[in-house]
């Protein structure tokens, strides 16, 4: 090979080594491109603490003997389902989530214990509901025909903190079945967690 | 393949996205918050670069019609991206330093994503979902911290939060309402603390015994500039360039509402958007583009050393420096996406008026461009509080009446030129 025909053969092999790292650099850029939504996380509660908080409540509700001695005295607990009251610090806690972490509770309950609770909507969602006018949907009887004894309520509260580099936050979520008559609690649970997310080189 | 990346990057023109964006921006600007609110309504589904800041435009048009579901959903949406961590990690991260920084997801600087909190917390508040709203001022008020120093201890966080009265002062009323005196009177004290002449607005009878919040946002906000090179980013106008700021004139039922110690501004966005903290992708961009500059002259030396010379190896050199040192210059723009709907300042005025319907007229008669709405038939309610969110504009100007359509709003005599706008 002549030198001339070395710098070709040099030129290509640099060409096409400069050529395959631009298009790496392309397959690399768009393979790790995540859209808004499925890149990042956040210390905000999530689904998976959904299921885990309110699987462990609806258990320890079903096995707590004061619940149990309730229905044998008076038969299935009529229970008015209240969503979360939110106490967090610096978290958002919509309408929709809110009512999901103690519906999801009341729900486990209807299928596990049928006959051991009746369950009443809350007047805020069945008055919302009628307001809907959905029309193949029946809301059942109005929330005054039928008095609830217990309510079913939760409260979450965080410690949460944040700084450049980081946001913390720590969570008790405390659930409670109360009596409407006379306040005292029939039963209460709690479950914690601590989240913590770094934030990043563009965060 | 120089030449081809170079193309590749300078032949990137707007997107359909982007291009209806910027019309729903203009819509806004015009008082078309219907338009923007459409416009905006399409892109804003989209989880690209830009969801963060579409969804928050979104928030804006919506807010501005009392389209209160749209515009919690939309700061909702921004709300969860802002909050997270790893967004633009992996990909996102290299392509912004090595292509266009434009290629990150939009979160935006600490004030903008303050302002997002704000006016969540803002649409729960004239919902009287007081702990949501509680929540999030709260965490407007976190936000700010991504200005301090990594190394600040937190009670310099005060130097922050003093920029951000609004929040602090919301949070306050929101602790009222909830029933934490306690809590309300420490935010009150504190926001006298940092500025002793907004203690009018921070009087905790005045706050307990309004039944009417008005918050009446005025002017522009700050507008992201770049240097002659592109590379460095900052926000103009200053405040001094834009003069101070009017104060608000209220009437109800055409006899004018004491506002004394109610017309200082608690905020001047402006102000704010001056502390902007160099980040390393700033300096990342600062090099390239110093880089980028030095290789284009280098090369062009190179060039026509080699050209004179005729040492064609010299020349290619050179021309490749040159091509690099462009390609170096075109990837260390500048990121000049924002929020562009951010108001100069927002005005809370908290009020007791005899509960009833009437009718209301805010104006800035200082500002020299004749900024009035008249309200007709706000209803002040004689328990409780009812909020009404203001943004005095241009092409706002006018009478309307209460509730708002949910297709336009109604105008009864409008003051915008005749043909901008129908009624």
């Amino acid at each position: 090979m002549n030198a001339h025909e070395h710098r070709c053969g040099w030129r290509s092999t640099s060409d096409l080594r400069s050529s395959a790292f631009i298009c790496g650099l392309v397959l690399l850029l768009l393979a790790g491109c995540k859209n808004a939504l499925e890149a990042g996380h956040n210390t905000a509660l999530d689904w998976v603490d959904l299921v885990k908080m309110t699987d462990d409540m609806a258990m320890k509700i079903a096995a707590d003997p004061e619940v149990q001695r309730a229905y044998a005295q008076h038969g299935p607990l009529k229970i008015v389902v209240q969503p979360v009251v939110n106490a967090m610090t610096a978290e958002v806690l919509p309408r929709g989530p809110a009512e999901a972490f103690t519906a999801r509770v009341r729900t486990l309950l209807a299928k596990h214990a049928p006959d051991r609770f009746i369950w009443i909507m809350n007047r805020d969602t069945y008055y919302r509901l009628l307001d809907r006018e959905l029309e193949e949907i029946d809301p059942g009887p109005s929330p005054e025909a039928i008095n609830p004894e217990y309510a079913l309520t939760a409260t979450f509260r965080s410690l949460t903190d944040e700084d450049p580099k980081r946001r913390s936050a720590y969570y008790l979520c405390v659930y409670e079945l109360s009596s409407l008559a006379d306040r005292t609690v029939l039963w209460t649970g709690s479950y914690e967690v601590k989240k913590i997310a770094v934030k990043g080189f563009l965060d | 393949m120089v030449l081809i990346a170079m193309l590749a990057v300078g032949g990137c023109g707007p997107t359909k996205e982007q291009i209806a964006a910027s019309r729903a921006v203009e819509a806004y600007f015009a008082g078309d918050y219907a338009a923007a609110q459409q416009k905006l309504m399409q892109v804003a589904k989209k989880p690209d670069e830009n969801f963060v800041l579409n969804n928050v435009r979104l928030g804006s048009a919506a807010l501005a019609r009392y389209d209160l579901d749209t515009a919690e959903e939309a700061f909702l949406r921004a709300y969860e991206v802002i909050n997270s961590v790893g967004v633009n990690a992996g990909g996102r991260s290299l392509g912004a330093v090595l292509v266009d920084e434009k290629i990150k997801i939009w979160k935006g600087e600490p004030f903008e994503r303050a302002m997002a909190n704000f006016y969540l917390g803002l649409v729960y508040y004239m919902r009287q979902d007081y702990a949501n709203a509680r929540a999030a001022f709260e965490n407007a008020l976190f936000k700010l911290r991504d200005y301090a120093d990594t190394n600040d201890a937190k009670d310099q966080y005060a130097e922050q939060e003093s920029n951000f009265l609004i929040g602090l002062i919301m949070l306050g009323k929101s602790w009222q309402k909830l029933g934490r005196d306690d809590l309300a009177r420490a935010c009150f004290d504190r926001v006298r603390e940092l500025r002793p002449h907004l203690a009018p607005l921070v009087d905790y009878q005045r706050n307990a015994t309004s039944n009417l919040l008005l918050v009446v946002e005025f002017g522009h906000g700050p507008q992201k500039i770049t240097d002659f090179d592109g590379s460095i980013v900052g926000f103009a106008p200053s405040p001094m360039q834009a003069g101070t700021i009017p104060p608000p004139r209220v009437t109800v039922d055409g006899l004018p509402v004491d506002l004394q110690g109610l017309t200082e501004p608690p905020i001047d966005l402006l102000a704010m958007a001056q502390d902007r903290r160099w980040q390393s992708i700033d300096t990342i961009r600062a090099i390239k583009s110093a880089v980028g500059s030095g290789l284009i002259i280098g090369g062009a030396g190179a060039t026509i050393y080699g050209a004179n010379r005729g040492r064609e190896d010299t020349a290619l050199a050179g021309l490749a420096m040159i091509g690099t040192g462009l390609l170096l210059k075109a990837t260390s723009q500048a990121d000049v996406r924002q929020w562009e709907m951010l108001p100069r300042t927002v005005f809370i005025l908290p009020l007791r008026i005899p509960p009833g319907t009437h009718d209301l007229t805010v104006s800035f008669p200082h500002a020299g461009s004749g900024l009035q709405q008249t309200w007709r038939g706000i209803i002040v309610p004689p328990q409780g509080q009812a909020t009404y969110y203001m943004r005095l504009q241009r092409w706002t100007s006018g009478t309307y009446t209460w509730p708002p359509m949910r297709d336009d709003l109604a105008r009864i005599q409008p003051a915008y030129p005749a043909g901008n706008r129908t009624p």
